[in-house]
């Protein structure tokens, strides 16, 4: 979808979440891109935001209080996002299993480029190359079981906006991409994205697949 | 009400509760409160509808404990039923057994 105001994107996922709830839609992925974008989680831990509102602003970048789990997170061009809309209760899956296909997505994906990348840590969800982060996570269940948010995986976004927050409430752990763990020569970001997808679609063993572009 | 032990097994470890506050009000089925656990947020339904008498800080204040005695120490909200026909609707401890066992399959 290219680049998508944080907002815009909100407003999209509740449409969709109502129309998947009502089963007028089936399992529906979206990808794209958030301009520069701080957003916070439902436990509202506003104190994970370093710089002040003007600093902020000053380096052009949007601030959302959301609905999702997790903590303060950063969004920007250069990171891929997937926001699944999918019925948990029709894929049978629980919020933990569900969280774990995620993380297993972006580690596939790591892996597809020789980068070594682990999930299931305890109360650090999210995917970490040692102890460097490079994929982070964020799920809405509402009701009826569909799952909104996502994930969020650092292809080669400018890491320095990072500095502004002290990322997911973890104050000694750095934040990585794609670009500064691979040693190989590394193709576009659309590409890269694509392989994200499919990476998504091999994880929870999706069959019929129609991919748009709006 | 609160969750059963299937369901916390199923969000995993909870990191955070959110309860109503006593005197609201809900219908069935409507968000009553909110669970999350690994970075996922979900919303938790009220089985009937009715209003807050009492709400479990404790399990606010110990989000953890949720996993390890959901059906005892760590129930979430106690509701007046408003409509006592609402009960009807609810499944029996077997009949949730069954469906459980179903959904594994």
């Amino acid at each position: 979808m290219g680049l998508v105001k944080y907002r815009d994107a909100l407003e999209l996922q509740a449409k969709l979440v109502e129309c998947r709830r009502q089963g007028s839609i089936s399992d529906t992925l979206l990808s794209l891109q958030h301009p520069p974008t701080f957003t916070v989680g439902k436990r509202r831990t506003v104190h994970n935001i370093v710089s002040s509102p003007e600093v902020l602003e000053s380096i052009g970048a949007e601030v959302h209080y959301t609905e999702r789990g997790g903590d303060v997170t950063f969004h920007g061009p250069g990171q891929a996002i997937l926001y699944p809309i999918i019925s948990l209760r029709e894929a049978k899956l629980g919020a933990r299993r569900y969280v774990e296909g995620l993380e297993d997505t972006m580690i596939k994906l790591c892996a597809l480029h020789k980068i070594k990348a682990k999930g299931r840590m305890t109360k650090e969800t999210g995917v970490w190359v040692e102890n460097r982060k490079i994929g982070a996570i964020g799920v809405r269940i509402s009701g009826g079981g569909i799952a909104s948010h996502g994930l969020a995986f650092n292809i080669n976004p400018d890491l320095n906006f990072y500095t502004h927050i002290i990322p997911c409430g973890i104050p000694d752990k750095e934040v990585t991409s794609l670009h500064k763990e691979s040693f190989l020569q590394l193709p576009d970001e659309d590409p890269v994205t694509q392989q994200l997808i499919k990476c998504f679609i091999e994880v929870f063993g999706y069959e019929d697949v129609t991919w748009k572009t709006t | 009400m609160g969750l059963t032990s299937f369901a916390v097994d199923e969000l995993g470890d909870v990191v955070f509760v959110e309860l109503p506050e006593v005197g609201a009000k809900y219908e069935q089925g409507e968000s009553i409160c909110t669970v999350e656990s690994v970075k996922a947020s979900s919303a938790v339904y009220a089985p009937v509808g009715g209003e807050v008498i009492e709400v479990n800080s404790s399990v606010k204040e110990s989000p953890e404990k949720l996993n390890k005695d959901p059906f005892g120490e760590s129930w979430l909200v106690k509701l007046k039923v408003a409509n006592h026909d609402h009960l009807k609707s609810l499944l029996s401890a077997s009949d949730y057994e069954g469906l459980v066992e179903q959904s594994k399959h």
